[in-house]
């Protein structure tokens, strides 16, 4: 083994390593994700030395500096206010939802005027629109990190996967038998998982478009689905009132977690898979242990507020108290300091993560706001609205 | 509402839950009508420039009404609701004989929608509270709607800003929605 370079990731703070096994180029990461201003860098060094045989002695010197980048980025003060930068006339039809690339330099709106568009951030500028669905376009993803590639799903049963830089649609998957209404790439990019009012989620190959596999076993609508860091495994949620956990290579599902009494309503891995939240629309959020499929904690929450929990103790922290109306997108910034929340009550709004404070509402829209972002580096915003219109806040 | 909410409302209706499309050109006064259906107030009402849904409770059923905007350029939108609908009411501005014509050729193209073949029509003959509105029965033969036998159908003289027939109008969608659910 013969390591060739380290790779830095800020959020959430890492660095991979490139090495050299048998010829093949190969990487790893070594996550920090403890890691704050005050870490005591010497002892982090002798720590992962102590596990790590690719960091020798005489890169050590390499590797603090690293350390001291990742806790410099995290110190960065981040008392941002957010201002309305733009707001596009952006479809003739409302808005479903919004995504970023990876950089943050282009974001994608879906429509009910049955068209994806991508835009320009900095300059507001529509760069294609990408036209060929003949139903509502719900779903839309970036395969980030790359962000060369879009998906989008649609209601007219099938989904799209095209150019990012061209426009061009490179396959169309046929197959479902209902809506689509929640799409994925795995962190490869070479998968991409669907979700059906069908009842079903497909597994499609991005390469040659062909179905690889149905993951059948909900009795509901599939409305929420998310891969977690690896790409092994993919968690659905359904209308049936239960999450499943699927393992990738061979489709097969491997736990069903039992316990909500509503609809769910979004499902998520955090980063090291060991943990699975789930939200429902019987007001609660829960937090599943994604080995056993046992649920660790179960909290409850009212109509228009928002909570955060600490994953490991289920202890409440933050109550997130001001919106007039049912909250429709919750999402960190990647540093994980603040919380976006949109809401049926036309307002965005931005929350301290750890006092729950209302830090900032994003006014302006004239109608419901179905979705919102943070891009990567947690500088820009972009909403999108009933009111047929994208907002961009920096 | 929530894009949550309307995926749940998309799916096909359970019993006693009914899905209503409300169409119609624009300024015809879905909103309006939709508005009075849910006793809220009237007298502020904009184009719609997507759509609104509402439920109401009305003769034991749960009607989910989805008002699509009218105006020329999403109409070609209206197909992406077709889905799973119960009863199509279809809203006609009596008092603008001009439009007759038009209002007559996008009501035809409807009813030749294979997803919503068989579906009951109820037409609202609005504005009657205008003096210049020509009565249901003219609006009938000049929509030649004696010729419609694939589906029930029904046209009631209303008023969506009095409310003046519009109970009468709802209490036949709703006797001829438990024909079509059983």
């Amino acid at each position: 083994m013969k390591l060739k370079r380290f790779l830095l990731r800020y959020y959430p703070p890492g660095i991979i390593l490139e090495f050299e096994k048998g010829g093949e180029l190969k990487t790893k990461s070594i996550d920090l994700l403890d890691l704050s201003p005050d870490t005591d860098a010497e002892g982090l060094i002798a720590e992962i030395r102590s596990t790590e045989p690719l960091i020798t002695a005489s890169r050590a010197s390499q590797v603090k500096h690293l350390i001291l980048r990742l806790q410099e980025k995290l110190g960065q003060q981040e008392d941002r206010r957010f201002y309305l930068f733009k707001a596009l006339q952006a479809h003739i039809l409302p808005l479903t939802n919004v995504a970023f690339n990876k950089s943050g330099s282009s974001f994608i709106t879906g429509s009910y005027d049955r068209t994806c568009k991508i835009w320009d951030t900095a300059s507001g500028e529509e760069l294609h629109t990408l036209e060929g669905h003949r139903n509502v376009v719900y779903a839309i993803a970036f395969n980030n990190p790359y962000g060369d590639k879009i998906a989008t799903g649609s209601f007219d049963k099938t989904c799209k996967l095209w150019s990012a830089e061209t426009g061009k649609c490179f396959h169309t998957f046929r197959g479902h038998t209902a809506e689509i209404v929640c799409l994925a790439f795995n962190p490869q990019s070479t998968m991409l998982a669907t979700g059906s009012m069908d009842t079903t989620a497909k597994l499609w190959d991005v390469q040659t478009g062909e179905e690889m596999a149905t993951l059948n076993g909900h009795s509901a609508e599939i409305i929420a689905l998310s891969f977690n860091t690896v790409g092994d495994g993919l968690v659905t949620g359904s209308f049936d009132h239960t999450v499943s956990l699927w393992d990738i290579p061979s489709a097969r599902r491997i736990h069903t977690l039992i316990g909500h009494r509503g609809e769910i309503s979004s499902v998520q891995f955090n980063w090291n898979c060991s943990l699975i939240a789930t939200g429902s629309m019987d007001k609660t959020s829960k937090i599943w242990d994604a080995h056993s499929g046992k649920c660790l904690i179960a909290t409850a929450s009212a109509d228009g507020t928002a909570r955060v929990y600490r994953a490991a103790s289920g202890e409440c922290t933050a109550r997130l108290q001001g919106h007039e109306g049912e909250i429709s997108k919750i999402s960190f910034n990647p540093q994980g300091s603040r919380v976006l929340t949109a809401s049926a009550d036309k307002t965005a709004r931005l929350w301290d993560a750890v006092t729950g404070v209302c830090l900032q509402v994003l006014e302006g829209h004239t109608d419901e706001i179905f979705s919102s972002a943070f891009n990567y580096e947690g500088d820009t915003i972009i909403t999108g609205s009933k009111d047929n219109t994208c907002r961009i806040w920096r | 509402m929530g894009l949550l909410s309307i995926l749940r409302k998309l799916k096909s209706s359970p019993d006693q839950e009914v899905r209503i499309l409300l169409l119609g050109l624009d300024n015809a006064g879905k909103t309006t009508l939709l508005k009075q259906l849910a006793s809220e107030d009237v007298s502020h009402i904009t184009p719609t420039q997507g759509f609104n849904i509402k439920s109401v409770q009305s003769q034991g059923f749960k009607l989910n009404v989805w008002d699509i905007g009218g105006q020329r350029k999403i109409r070609p939108y209206w197909r992406n609701y077709f889905e799973n609908t119960d009863v199509l009411i279809y809203v006609i501005d009596s008092a603008d004989r001009k439009r007759f014509e038009e209002t007559g050729q996008e009501l035809a193209e409807l009813l030749e929608e294979e997803k919503l073949s068989g579906v009951p029509l109820m037409i609202f003959a609005n504005k009657q509270d205008l003096m210049t509105a020509a009565p249901a029965a003219e609006i009938a033969e000049g929509l030649n709607l004696h010729t419609i036998r694939d589906r029930l159908w029904q046209i009631q003289a209303c008023s969506a800003v009095t409310s003046e027939g519009v109970q009468d109008g709802m209490t036949w969608v709703c006797k001829h929605i438990s024909a079509r659910k059983k």
